[in-house]
């Protein structure tokens, strides 16, 4: 017999079969050994015992009855709260491979129900379109063959590096120059930038192993790779060190960690490669910075100078600033002046339509050094689903505007515009890096990428993992908790981004040598990319290729 | 020796052969003699391609040498061109020994495979590249007597080039810019000065060693016969003016370029003594330790830990049970084999077990039980007639108290024997002539059987500090009489007013109560053919019983609203053949019935009223506050029974109506207040939480057919919530073998897990059919 009570569910109750991500467990190969329960973030994992019935059915015996047997197996809970998030910590910690994570073929009712007590759902990672992004699709297609030197990107020389700064035009360099008057600061920096990632929405070992990794592709490799800090501060010995040379330190509505970077100033052996005022982040347009409670430990709340355990929101605007006009005065002077106009200082806004109002503020302010444009495909550590989903304007049309713009005014090497938002998405970090140089960016910005590829960032745009709000983050790359970030060796974090960007270098330069260059970015250099789609070639103004 | 044959590069009108034609006339001449003079005029790719069997092939130019000098040329041909060479000396040259006093420009020895380039000056930029060696050839040489262009040696397989540094075109570099990049084999010999651009994941720089030296100086003096330049020979042969390029194999380049730097170096000649040589957040956060730490850590290092929470936590039993008992310790004494002691420890609790527990009560215990996860609830009528016979326990030391105990119901009765037992004197005054209120006054004996009754109340009177005094009317007088004379006053008077409705021919129609009272006398009231009963609660379905057992053959229960009888008295009620109707208002009873609020007559002999009783409150003192709901006044009291007067609690119906149970723990309840405030202690509620039924492991027991209920069978069937069974499987789960069993003193034990040896995967939690173990956060 079996006991109606021991039928738990409601109609209402959710089965692993209505979860994004089901457990497959193999008692078979299962030892028992109770890592799997031991590693999982969000503790869905459970020795669960399970009772089989065998009756008797013998049709000639006489006694009738049942035999018991008791079976344990893994099983998940279905907990809204401690549903199975798919990272696969289980199957990395499994001995027998007895156990994963696999993703619901499509029977997934939870993002019916994951707006609990009022509050809707949010997450960490990016805006989950699967499959090939508009900038995976833009080729290269002008290819020297015979028509032009040919180059060789193993053999030849290239310069790969690109200017963050305000590009004076040479006539009016000139006389600058033989007056003694001014030039804005410009800064030689390789073109693909680690993107803004606070110390706070990343771990200490995360944002440090960036960091010691950016320092040696420097100081070692010769690439003159930058990170920008994110809107977190800075640790002062970092601010007091030969390596703010490679930090970009950015200023945003939350003003966190500032005193910090203000009281360093006069005791700093060098100048931070720029300063980003950020207006907008292309997950969240419109849309504050927010580091939840879950992540303000101690060490971030002192860094912060904010009490502990608290949320963080960053307002999504700056309080005291009304207009274009008003934050370019305010902001960017503020900044230039703060190191003697020996920085150049660019806002970072969100993708939109209006881009190009900002962009022509800037072109008229002496002190703009770039634009950073945000595209809808960023990532983030922490946003409401509906903010990282359906808010904010795709970066390839945005940039590729602002770029013809400034060609029609005769400005596109004066005023660099750098770029951002799925950068990589699909791992094609060159690819698409490449693709938005040409559309005019003279550099882009990765966050998403460095972290799935220098320190295994388990996210992707299925939704896999993308805890990266709530502090639970396996790989120790988004967490607070030194029981979690210390998986991650920042050592080896450091040795990942050296790799990644030499074999950046590398791709770029076979990019590059097709298209016959090798001495200057090709910036704007549109006529080499074709897309198979006739909308598209239109809309950003290249090749229709089929 | 065959006779020089002259092939001039200008025809008769000393117009310029073509390269082509220039070809023609070449290998006419070989095929006459293998010794030829070209005065080439600008024409390429003259000197290749001329086999010979093997024999030697001479050929010497003169004149302006077009591009390609050699190209394609075969073993045992040597070429010797007087002055300079243009492009591509010895292009794809397989064994020509080809000599140019002169220089020569690009590319010479582009994909050559064997022979030699012997250059009496220097050459321009990609020398000796993408040379081949075949191992059953000899390998291809280049000799420079000055300096080499950039990019020199790329992707050289097996050229030997010796650049010999003597006047060179720049003397400041004589190897040129990245030479050698993509170089997988061959060696470089060279002498002077280079800007060291030479690609350093393709070659190395090294000494000469003994062998490759004698190689050296072995060839260099016909090198220098062939270049006209013998005179350098000792000059050339001072051996630390010497060094080599040689490529690195594969398999050490992937040692060696792990990376330009290993990490660990980086991070201790540069990372860390840019922040003065520790932790760039040691000022932040002092001491912390950020050092790597695996996936699976034990101690201090893991996320969450378990904890034995042994008897935290409230079985359902006594948690819903209103006396709190614990069928669950109950049980256990049963499986370790100490009945008696089982039997004894309800006796604790209530003075009448086999009469609440084994019949009046509904068994709230139950309505809940865990064993209903595997098939049925845990017979708890049976174990409470089980204690029928239990004898009273002995009272505790007298505490020189006394209490008086108005009303000699459950409540009364259960505060009565808790006080008792713990050694004060209880008086009870007791309207009535017998002891039980309500359970002997209006249950019919159906349900509660007089035999166990009987002795019930015997076992109660036997017990010392007990003292009945019955037929005691209370008054304002008697009661302030008593106040005075007695340490504590309770109330328990009960219920004993019926509530009526003032409809027309209310005086027709009896109060249940009184009813229930005459049913249960020695003489009985009449009742008639058809019985109308107004409320169909639990108390009208007694009523409904009783009217059948006195005659009557249709009952008829109405009510205002769904019946809420429920259990045994309905089921009891119905079997007899009792209607429910509802809704029914009733508007007049007449001697033909009830007639409702549509005019309908429901025929009745004898209307019954049964919508509960009201408290009789005349007797008590102003100091005791009373509430007023639905018409009558109630005594207000907190969850001990204290009321506005110190000296004065009350309990059981006179505070709010409930179950006998119910009366039975406000009893139990009040008089530990009581006695703890006679003891000076504080006194404290049962406070444990409920158990969380997901917490136990069901899995585990055996769903089994109701066994007729024994004693051992139910404390085996026991799921034991919250309560330690014992049964080491936590222990031999734990994968880590982290947890073992520690004995206390006496009987005692404990579970521990071992924060060393635990990974804190939960399995103890998951498996612990009690629910003791529980994982925290930490």
């Amino acid at each position: 017999m079996v006991s109606v009570r021991s039928i738990t569910n409601t109609p209402s109750s959710l089965t692993p079969n209505d979860l994004p991500w089901i457990i497959e467990h193999n008692e078979e190969r299962c030892t028992l050994c109770g890592q799997c329960a031991a590693v999982c973030p969000v503790s869905t994992l459970k020795l669960a015992y399970m009772r089989k019935r065998m009756p008797h059915l013998v049709l000639s015996a006489t006694e009738r009855g049942s035999a018991y047997k008791t079976f344990v197996g893994i099983r998940q809970s279905t907990e809204i709260g401690k549903r199975c998030i798919g990272c696969g910590s289980c199957s990395l910690v499994c001995p027998n491979e007895a156990i994963q994570p696999v993703q619901n073929p499509g029977r997934d009712r939870f993002r019916f129900v994951n707006n609990q007590l009022g509050e809707p759902a949010k997450r960490g990672g990016r805006r989950n379109v699967p499959g090939a992004s508009l900038l995976d699709r833009i080729i290269f297609d002008r290819i020297s063959m015979l028509t032009d030197p040919a180059l060789d990107a193993g053999r030849h020389e290239f310069s790969c590096n690109t200017l963050l700064g305000r590009v004076l035009p040479p006539e009016e360099y000139v006389r600058r120059k033989l007056a003694g008057e001014w030039i804005p600061p410009v800064r030689e920096i390789f073109p693909f930038v680690i993107g803004s990632m606070s110390f706070g929405a990343l771990s200490p070992n995360m944002w440090l192993g960036l960091l010691q990794g950016v320092a040696y592709c420097n100081e070692v490799l010769g690439i003159p790779v930058v990170m920008a800090t994110g809107e977190g501060g800075c640790p002062p010995w970092v601010l007091r060190s030969p390596f703010l040379k490679y930090i970009i330190l950015q200023i945003a509505s939350g003003y966190f960690g500032w005193d910090e970077i203000i009281r360093a100033i006069p005791e700093m052996q060098c100048d931070p490669a720029a300063i980003e005022i950020k207006y907008g982040q292309g997950a969240k347009p419109g849309d504050g910075g927010l580091l939840m409670w879950f992540k303000v430990s101690k060490l971030i709340a002192r860094l912060r100078g904010v009490p502990e355990g608290v949320d963080l929101p960053s307002p999504p605007v700056h309080q005291t600033l009304y207009s274009i006009e008003e934050s370019v005065m305010k902001m960017i002077q503020t900044m230039s002046m703060a190191w003697n106009f020996r920085v150049p200082v660019y806002p970072k806004i969100s993708g939109s339509t209006s881009a190009k109002s900002v962009l022509n503020n800037l072109v008229r302010n002496p002190y703009a050094g770039a634009l950073m444009i945000d595209g809808i495909d960023g990532g983030t550590g922490a946003a409401y689903n509906i903010s990282m989903d359906a808010t904010g304007h795709p970066i390839a049309a945005n940039v590729r505007e602002c770029y013809l713009d400034l060609c029609a005014q005769g400005k596109q090497n004066e005023i660099p515009i750098f770029a951002a938002g799925g950068v990589g998405k699909n791992g094609n970090v060159t690819q698409n890096g490449m693709a938005l140089i040409m559309l005019g960016a003279s550099g882009v910005h990765m966050g998403k990428f460095i972290m799935q590829s220098a320190a295994g960032c388990l996210g992707t745009e299925s939704n896999r993992c993308n805890v990266c709000n709530i502090g639970l983050c396996p790989k120790g790359i988004t967490s607070q908790n030194p029981k979690l970030y210390r998986r991650l060796d920042p050592d080896q974090v450091a040795q990942r981004v050296a790799e990644t960007f030499m074999s950046i270098r590398t791709e770029m330069k076979k990019i590059m040598a097709p298209l016959g260059r090798s001495q200057s970015l090709p910036i704007g250099m549109s006529d080499a990319l074709g897309i198979d789609d006739k909308d598209v070639a239109e809309r950003l103004n290249i090749r229709y290729v089929c | 020796m065959s006779k020089v044959i002259v092939v001039k590069g200008l025809d008769a009108n000393g117009q310029r052969i073509s390269s082509k034609n220039f070809e023609e006339l070449v290998q006419k001449a070989f095929a006459k003699s293998s010794r030829l003079k070209l005065e080439t005029y600008g024409q390429h790719n003259v000197g290749g391609r001329l086999k010979n069997g093997g024999k030697k092939v001479e050929i010497e130019i003169s004149g302006p040498c077009g591009q390609r000098l050699g190209c394609m040329g075969m073993p045992g041909t040597t070429i010797v061109c007087d002055g300079p060479a243009s492009d591509d000396v010895g292009y794809l040259n397989i064994g020509a020994e080809i000599t140019v006093k002169g220089d020569a420009t690009n590319g010479a020895c582009n994909a050559m495979a064997e022979g030699k380039v012997y250059i009496g000056g220097s050459i321009g930029a990609r020398g000796l590249t993408m040379t081949k060696w075949n191992p059953e050839h000899q390998r291809p040489e280049l000799w420079v007597l000055g300096s080499v262009g950039d990019t020199f040696a790329e992707f050289n397989c097996g050229g030997i080039g010796v650049i010999c540094g003597i006047e060179a075109k720049n003397p400041k570099n004589i190897l040129g810019y990245r030479p050698c990049v993509g170089m997988v084999g061959g060696w470089l010999f060279y002498r002077g000065k280079n800007d060291g651009s030479y690609d350093k994941k393709s070659v190395m720089a090294v000494l000469p060693d003994d062998a490759q030296w004698a190689w050296l100086m072995e060839r260099m003096p016909a090198y220098l016969k062939k270049i006209g330049r013998t005179r350098l020979l000792k000059k050339l042969s001072v051996r630390k003016e010497w060094m080599m390029l040689i490529s690195i194999p594969p398999q050490d380049r992937a040692l060696m370029f792990s990376g330009p730097m290993p990490m660990a170096e980086f991070k201790h000649k540069i990372w860390n003594p840019g922040f003065g040589g520790g932790d760039p957040i040691r000022d932040l956060a002092p001491g912390l330790d950020r050092s790597p730490i695996g996936m699976i850590e034990t101690g201090d290092l893991r996320r969450r830990q378990p904890f034995w929470a042994n008897r935290d936590k409230a079985a359902p039993c006594a948690y819903y049970c209103p006396v709190h008992i614990p069928t669950i310790d109950r049980l256990r004494l049963f499986r370790e084999g100490k009945g008696d002691e089982a039997y004894k420890m309800l006796l604790d609790y209530t003075p009448l077990p086999a009469s609440v527990c084994g019949y009046v009560c509904p068994n709230l215990c139950m309505q809940n039980c865990s064993r209903q996860l595997v098939d049925e609830k845990i017979d708890v009528q049976m174990l409470g007639r089980a204690s029928r016979d239990a004898k009273a326990p002995k009272p505790a030391k007298s505490l020189g108290k006394k209490v008086a105990i108005i009303g000699g119901g459950p409540a009364g009765m259960n505060a009565a024997w808790q006080l008792a037992k713990a050694g004060v004197e209880a008086h009870i005054f007791e309207r009535d002539q017998q002891l039980g209120g309500k359970l002997a006054q209006v249950i019919p004996w159906e349900r509660l059987p007089k035999a166990i009754w009987d002795s019930e109340i015997q076992r109660f009177l036997s017990m010392s500090n007990i003292k009945a005094n019955f037929g005691v009317a209370m008054t304002k007088e008697k009661f302030a009489e008593l106040k005075k004379k007695y340490d504590h006053v309770i109330v328990a008077v009960g219920t004993h007013q019926p509530r009526t409705i003032p409809f027309p021919g209310h005086e027709r129609v009896v109060p249940a109560l009184d009813f229930l009272k005459s049913a249960k006398s020695a003489k009985p009231m009449k009742v008639g053919k058809q019985v109308v009963i107004i409320g169909a609660g639990n108390v009208g379905c007694d009523v409904a019983c009783e009217a059948y057992r006195l005659g009557a053959q249709q009952v008829t229960l109405v009510d205002i609203q769904k019946p809420l009888a429920f259990g045994k008295e309905k089921a009891a009620a119905e079997a007899l053949g009792a209607k429910f109707q509802w809704p029914v208002q009733t508007k007049e009873v007449t001697a033909e019935g009830l007639i409702d609020a549509a005019g309908q007559l429901i025929p009745a002999q004898t209307v019954i009223i049964s919508i509960g009783d009201v408290p009789a409150l005349k007797f008590l003192p102003d100091t005791v506050e009373v509430i007023t709901v639905g018409g009558a006044g109630w005594i207000k009291c907190d969850g001990a029974g204290r009321t506005s007067d110190p000296k004065i609690s009350a309990i059981g119906d006179v505070e709010r109506p409930g179950l006998a149970t119910n009366a039975l723990g406000a009893g139990k309840k009040t008089a530990e207040a009581i006695l703890a405030g006679f003891k000076g202690e504080e006194w404290k509620d049962f406070s444990l939480q409920l158990i969380p039924q997901a917490s136990l492991t069901a899995a585990h027991y055996t769903p089994e057919p109701c066994s007729g209920s024994s004693e051992a069978a139910e404390a085996e069937r026991c799921m034991s919530c919250g309560t330690c069974r014992d049964c080491h499987l936590c222990e031999t789960i734990c994968p880590t073998q982290a947890i073992s069993r520690e004995k206390l003193d006496g009987k005692n034990y404990r579970y521990v897990s071992d924060p060393d040896k635990c990974i804190a995967c939960g399995f103890c939690s998951d498996t612990c059919p009690c629910g003791i173990w529980v994982m925290r956060p930490f």
